[in-house]
């Protein structure tokens, strides 16, 4: 033991017990900063630390999957079946969200026209095959209080009429088929004239004017309205928009391409209108 | 004993194959009535490829069915097309029967006459007797194009119903003979 105190190895014990106190009081002065010696040490361990750390996350990890399989297995279940329903819920929400939009559209048709009586919306069943004007059918029928040749329409603009009848379902011919006129003016001159189907136009979705003064100064975007005065269509509602303005092949008269405010290629829902001011009582040899 | 077994089993397939043949007409008419576009009336050679393989009664009973659907589809005067596709089926079925081999070009053959009867007596009736103006626009945008498609569809349509005839073993030339051939024990 004397011996050991005398040596050599005691000295440097010391003196290295007396470094270590020193750097603990420098530490303690330092007030919580890293002192240099420390941060190079950490500096160089870092590296290790990490990779330790990388294998005991993955240990653990793997230790963690095999005890708790089962509980992960349901919990897993468990989610998938909220997010099946949180999808469904967001699908029936979308799909409410966009009927909402467009019965908030016919609500403004009914706003705007107090006088009219019309029916709730219904969907576009399907297109007539092959037919150049667009017919097309509907879910509502004379149970629903519609009658033959009453104005069809959407939220944007009139789209035809009744032109076949059953219980529950009816065939709209729409305003692209020639055998269809309505008496039409322009909304801002109040130029007056007919709009009736053409095929060449209807190749193109649209309708004529006809008979509009051979010096119009009607111009392109106008906006067609329906004037009510045949008793057939109620007045006000629009129609379309002017794209081309020409003269008739007489000469004597001009013609306005009319592009319907409604695409009628792409309906999915119209009212019928049952009844408005000055609606003429109409027979089939009207029609 | 082993001929009735074997009839049980015949009328079973044959069973299977008019439910199949009714199936493919109802998809048909499916798509018949979806969407807005140009398409083929591919109930016309779905009936006729039906025909080629049944007896002339049959035939006129596929014809009635699809016609009567294609006339609600195409919004025509119901019968319209019935009519003719009565008409063409036994037709179909009686040239099959006594001069027609089971051929692809058979079928074309068949199917662009019959199309083209089909459109022509359509475009006369619904569109140029009303005297519109630029009426020969209908001809060449929509039916002729229509009589084209109708004509294509018919390949897909002659593969099945073959196919499925053959499976189900409804080809009345055998029907014939087979008749020929139970005949003999009695």
């Amino acid at each position: 033991m004397m011996n050991f105190l005398k040596s050599k190895k005691c000295k440097i014990m010391l003196w290295l017990l007396a470094l270590l106190i020193g750097v603990m009081l420098y530490a303690v002065f330092m007030g919580g900063y890293t002192i240099s010696a420390a941060g190079m040490l950490e500096a160089a361990v870092s590296p290790f630390r990490r990779a330790s750390n990388a294998i005991s996350e993955r240990v653990e990890y793997g230790l963690d999957l095999f005890r708790n399989a089962e509980n992960y297995y349901e919990e897993n279940r468990a989610l998938r079946q909220e997010i099946n329903s949180l999808h469904t819920q967001l699908a029936d929400y979308e799909s409410a969200k966009e009927e909402l939009n467009r019965l908030q559209a016919f609500i403004g048709i009914k706003e705007k026209h107090t006088d009219y009586s019309m029916t709730a919306p219904f969907d576009v069943t399907g297109y007539v095959t092959n037919d150049p004007y667009h017919a097309f059918m509907i879910n509502g029928g004379s149970d629903n209080g519609i009658s033959l040749y009453d104005p069809v329409v959407s939220d944007l603009g009139l789209v035809g009429v009744i032109t076949e009848l059953g219980t529950d379902t009816a065939t709209v011919t729409t305003i692209l088929s020639p055998e269809l006129s309505v008496a039409a003016c322009v909304s801002s001159s109040r130029e007056k004239g007919i709009l009736t189907g053409s095929v060449s136009l209807a190749m193109d979705g649209m309708c004529k004017l006809e008979y509009l003064e051979k010096e119009t100064n009607l111009k392109k975007d106008r906006i067609i309205l329906t004037t009510g005065e045949n008793g057939f269509f109620p007045g006000g509602y629009v129609i379309g928009y002017v794209k081309d303005v020409a003269l008739d092949d007489t000469g004597l008269t001009a013609y306005a391409a009319v592009e319907p405010a409604s695409d009628l290629t792409h309906l999915s829902m119209v009212v019928v209108i049952t009844d408005f001011s000055g609606k003429a009582e109409r027979t089939n040899a009207d029609s | 004993m082993q001929i009735p077994n074997y009839s049980q089993k015949r009328k079973y397939l044959q069973v299977i194959e008019w439910v199949i043949f009714f199936l493919l007409i109802g998809l048909c008419d499916l798509y018949e009535t979806s969407g807005s576009g140009l398409k083929p009336l591919i109930l016309l050679p779905l009936s006729l490829c039906i025909s080629s393989h049944t007896e002339e009664l049959q035939a006129m009973a596929v014809g009635a069915v699809c016609g009567f659907q294609l006339d609600l589809a195409c919004g025509k005067l119901p019968g319209f097309n019935a009519i003719l596709l009565v008409l063409f089926c036994v037709t179909s079925s009686l040239l099959y029967h006594y001069l027609l081999k089971q051929k692809l070009v058979n079928m074309l053959i068949l199917t662009s006459v019959f199309s083209l009867i089909q459109g022509g007596l359509d475009y006369i009736f619904y569109y140029a007797i009303w005297g519109h103006e630029n009426v020969f626009l209908i001809w060449e945008n929509v039916i002729s194009r229509s009589c084209v498609m109708t004509i294509i569809s018919a390949i897909p349509c002659y593969f099945i119903i073959h196919g499925v005839s053959e499976k189900c073993g409804g080809v009345h030339r055998t029907d014939t003979l087979e008749k020929t051939k139970i005949s003999y024990p009695e």
